[in-house]
């Protein structure tokens, strides 16, 4: 959260996290080259230059794979939201990563062209008519073009300027960046493995990405939001007022596909949109404390009466007009514009539920 | 001028005029639209790949901001239902890939008797 932009927001988390990330690909290019060239079939590299290329090249791919992994393992175990919360640190150091891998390449096997060895790499070969011997480089060039534009869109003022939405549409470029890293490998180093270790190391890492993402996407599909039921006077049922713990929220989706989080503090009930105005992540999974929920992706926090940021944060999000029938919530499907004052709703028999947390 | 040639004077043209964009709106353009940039200076640079990349849509959000068409209730709407397509065409094409991959391997299964290609075509 920032009032004024600056370069990074550095905490003490993120210091720990990027730590930690840094440590890693230490770690990981320190045992490709100088522990394992058996185990990973490299035993014989042409030169220091390759061997580098193909250990930049492979913890690029591992990072990667991590990188996705993290959001599908999140929706499925909330354990995991704190790998979330710097994601974005990792994607660029990621791509620096599969910088290096590429400038490694470029630097060796197209550097003595006579010509400019960005063209030598795209008309060294173009054998697009057959598999084998495919110019799997390609493959390498979009996701590298695609990282780029991810790493380089990280920055909070691209979600604001875009705006959330866009920026995620954006930011969807990820899977077909991944699934071409994948090509890239099949039909680049793999072709050459004398062993299969690596092979079933990669095989393992995307297979499990892949699996994930199923996994994530039917859970959301069997354990997703409830829809709201039809009402009276253009209001919708979102739930029975016991179904709500106190400190938390029912998140409902709404007849134009909106989502809202209908929240309970202090025996009143209030609503705002589930979709935090930073990432549109889902505020309707926080906790609220002193009427101030906390988005559990990155922290961000919202007056759940006003959806305001308590100052001087200016981040606002919409609100909704509510009301109790008997013990129906009943919510005005029509939101509010973002930052609106709503008079909570209090509950007459306030008796709390206990929070299941 | 080939096609290597041509993709390069491409990609060298596009970003050429992200290069103006970027001089353009991080000068003017971002205190017009986004009050938080506003005497925040620092932060500017690290801007500047990102126009280069993705100029176009640049500025079409600044036309959007500047014209006074930006519709609040578009910044809430995630769009969580492709997700489940996304992650099976990526899974597909992953399997795809990883098939044509392993099947036109020379050395796996160890029992196939290694095939000569063709040498690549080249283009110059």
């Amino acid at each position: 959260m920032s009032v004024k932009y600056i370069p990074v927001q550095w905490n003490r988390n993120k210091w720990l996290y990027d730590g930690v990330m840094l440590a890693g690909v230490c770690a990981f290019l320190w045992l490709f080259i100088h522990v394992s060239p058996e185990l990973l079939s490299h035993e014989h590299p042409i030169n220091a230059q390759v061997h580098n290329a193909r250990a930049f090249g492979a913890c690029a791919f591992v990072m990667l794979s991590i990188i996705l992994a993290i959001g599908p393992l999140a929706r499925l175990d909330r354990r995991f939201l704190p790998l979330l919360y710097n994601r974005r640190h990792f994607g660029v150091m990621t791509v620096f990563v599969a910088l290096s891998h590429a400038s490694y390449i470029v630097n060796w096997y197209f550097a003595f062209s006579s010509s400019n060895k960005y063209e030598a790499l795209l008309f060294a070969n173009t054998s697009f008519g057959q598999v084998a011997g495919f110019p799997f480089e390609v493959f390498g060039i979009f996701a590298l073009a695609v990282l780029l534009i991810l790493a380089t869109t990280s920055h909070d003022f691209w979600m604001k300027f875009l705006t959330p939405p866009v920026w995620k549409r954006l930011h969807y470029l990820i899977y077909p960046a991944y699934a071409s890293v994948v090509a890239h490998v099949s039909l680049g180093i793999l072709q050459e493995q004398q062993n299969h270790v690596f092979t079933g190391i990669f095989l393992v890492g995307a297979g499990a990405v892949a699996l994930l993402h199923i996994l994530a996407a039917l859970h959301e599909r069997r354990a997703g939001d409830p829809k709201a039921d039809a009402g009276q006077g253009g209001l919708v049922r979102v739930c029975d007022v016991g179904d709500i713990a106190e400190g938390r929220a029912r998140i409902t989706l709404l007849p134009g596909g909106d989502r809202v989080a209908v929240f309970r503090q202090d025996g009143r009930l209030s609503a705002i949109s589930n979709a935090c105005a930073h990432q549109n992540g889902p505020l309707g999974e926080g906790r609220v404390i002193d009427c101030f929920v906390t988005c559990p992706w990155h922290g961000f926090q919202y007056d759940v009466t006003n959806g305001r940021s308590p100052a001087p944060f200016t981040e606002t999000i919409p609100t909704y007009n509510l009301s109790l029938q008997g013990r129906s919530v009943m919510v005005d499907p029509t939101a509010n514009p973002p930052g609106t004052y709503v008079e909570p709703v209090p509950v007459p028999d306030a008796t709390p539920t206990e929070d299941p947390a | 001028m080939n096609t290597a040639e041509a993709l390069f004077f491409a990609v060298r043209l596009w970003l050429s005029i992200g290069a103006f964009v970027a001089a353009v709106f991080l000068t003017v353009g971002i205190d017009r639209v986004d009050e938080d940039a506003r005497g925040a200076y620092v932060f500017r640079p690290l801007l500047v790949p990102g126009i280069l990349l993705i100029w176009p849509l640049v500025v079409w959000r600044w036309g959007v901001l500047e014209m006074g068409r930006d519709r609040w209730a578009a910044r809430y709407a995630p769009p969580r239902a492709t997700h489940m397509a996304a992650a099976l065409l990526m899974a597909g094409a992953m399997v795809v890939a990883i098939w044509l991959g392993l099947s036109s391997r020379q050395d796996w299964p160890a029992d196939i008797a290694p095939e000569r290609l063709s040498a690549p075509e080249v283009s110059q």
